[in-house]
Formats: C-alpha cells, structure tokens, sequence
C-alpha cells in the first residue's frame, strides 16, 4: 500500500516532480459513505453514526434518512488515513461503508 | 417474547444499566453468540459473512484487495472478542456502557448474518408458514431485533 509524505512540503524542493498530477490529486479529500442496506436498523445506524463521529442526532437522523432514501450518504470526510479508519470503525459495527476520493 | 411495556435495559445511572431479561432471552442470546463464535472463521461460511465483511473501496477492486488484506484479521479478532465479551457477562443482572455496546455490536452481527442466511429484502417481511424451515431462524432474527432496538434505545437515551 503506497504510503504517501506526510506534508508536501516534505518533498524536495527545487526538483522537477514527476508526481505533480498526483500531488494534487492527495489534495482532494477522501469521503466515507455509508450505503443503503436492508437489514440494519434506522435507529441502529442512527446511533452508530452519533456515536462513531459525535454527531447530534438530528445531524446522524438525516444522513441516516438520506441512506435510507437515496441509497447512500458521505458521513465523513478527510486524510486517507482518517477514512480508512472511519471505513474500519463503521464495519466494525457492521455498516456498509466504502471510501472513494472527491 | 415480545417486551411489551417492559423496558429490558434499563438505564440507572452512572451509565449502567439494569437487564430485565428472563432466563430463556438469556439462553438465545448465549446460544446465537456460542454459535457465531463457531461458524466465523469456517470458510465455507464465508458468503453469509460478506455483510459483516464489507467492501471498503467500490471503484477500485485492487486497492480493495489491498485494504482488506491489512484489516481483515483485525476484523475477525475484533468481532471475536465482541462476542467473547457478551457471553462473559451473558447472565449479568447490570451491565456497564462498554458490555451493553458489545451486545449491541455482537447481536447485530449476528443478525446480519441470519439476514443473510435468510436473505431479508428491504420491506419484505412475509409471515413464513408454520411448516417453513426458515420460521426458527426467522424468529430468532425478529427477537434480535427487538432486543437490539431497545439496547440502542437506552444507549442513546443515555448519549
């Protein structure tokens, strides 16, 4: 798994980069979403979502709704690393989640 | 085993909650836990685990194979101890947050893979027929229900 600086500015100053396509691309972040299925409980992935990311419940209701109506929900955002944790955290807890870049 | 106005875990403060569960909701619990603890590393069972194990990046089966690589054992091990730790406290009269949070976890991944098994479609719930093979299984799948909405019920009161 390729692992990528931490910080861009950790790349060499003043060489050409061959990777410039790609440095931009780490710019854009990673989304969590979280996908319809038949078998989780509403109230259950409600709760899941408050208590995984400290949402309100309003907040976690309406990205629950927007699952339940459309299918699917970006419920996160951020680094790679953060969403592959994310990704972990809610199939931990048994919700379909993937991660896909902006 | 429907719970009527009975409120099975009830919370009393200090973030623990009291179980109202009787000796033979008790006996499922621990006999659906022994059960998963016994099929989830059988590979022949794997497809019934595939809600458990997700797919983690849709658009891109390479970089899929790779994560599920690093997470996977990480996943089993976790969801293991999960259902280790409710079969240790199975009995409890109390629970603690952390011991009702692994019922809830553990008894909804068993009810995914009995979803699974009995391949639940979203808003279809026919009544099986008495003579159905499916009726045990599904019933068992309806009282996890139960059981999970009311622990999510007083988890979330007590948030």
């Amino acid at each position: 798994m390729n692992r990528l600086p931490a910080r861009l500015s950790d790349a060499p100053i003043g060489v050409r980069d061959p990777d410039v396509e790609e440095s931009i691309d780490l710019d854009r972040p990673w989304l969590v979403l979280v996908w319809n299925d038949p078998i989780n409980l509403m109230s259950y992935v409600t709760f899941v979502l408050q208590k995984l990311f400290g949402y309100s419940r309003e907040k976690a209701e309406a990205m629950m709704l927007e699952v339940h109506n459309n299918g699917r929900s970006v419920v996160a955002s951020g680094t790679r690393e953060k969403a592959e944790l994310d990704v972990f955290r809610l199939h931990e807890h048994g919700l379909w989640a993937t991660m896909q870049q902006d | 085993m429907a719970f009527g106005f009975r409120r099975p875990f009830q919370a009393k403060g200090g973030d623990r909650f009291i179980v109202n569960l009787g000796e033979r909701e008790r006996a499922v619990v621990r006999a659906v836990c022994e059960d998963m603890l016994g099929t989830i590393d059988d590979p022949d069972l794997q497809p019934l685990f595939r809600r458990v194990y997700p797919v983690a990046h849709a658009t891109d089966p390479g970089i899929d194979a790779a994560y599920q690589e690093m997470v996977h054992a990480d996943l089993v091990a976790t969801r293991r101890s999960t259902i280790e730790r409710v079969l240790a406290c199975v009995d409890d009269p109390e629970l603690d947050r952390e011991q009702l949070e692994c019922w809830m976890i553990g008894l909804n991944t068993v009810r995914l893979v009995l979803g699974t098994r009995l391949d639940v479609q979203e808003d279809s719930t026919p009544e099986l027929e008495p003579d159905d093979p499916a009726l045990v299984a599904r019933a068992v799948y309806e009282f996890l229900g139960g059981i999970l909405e009311m622990i999510v019920r007083s988890l979330s009161a007590t948030l």
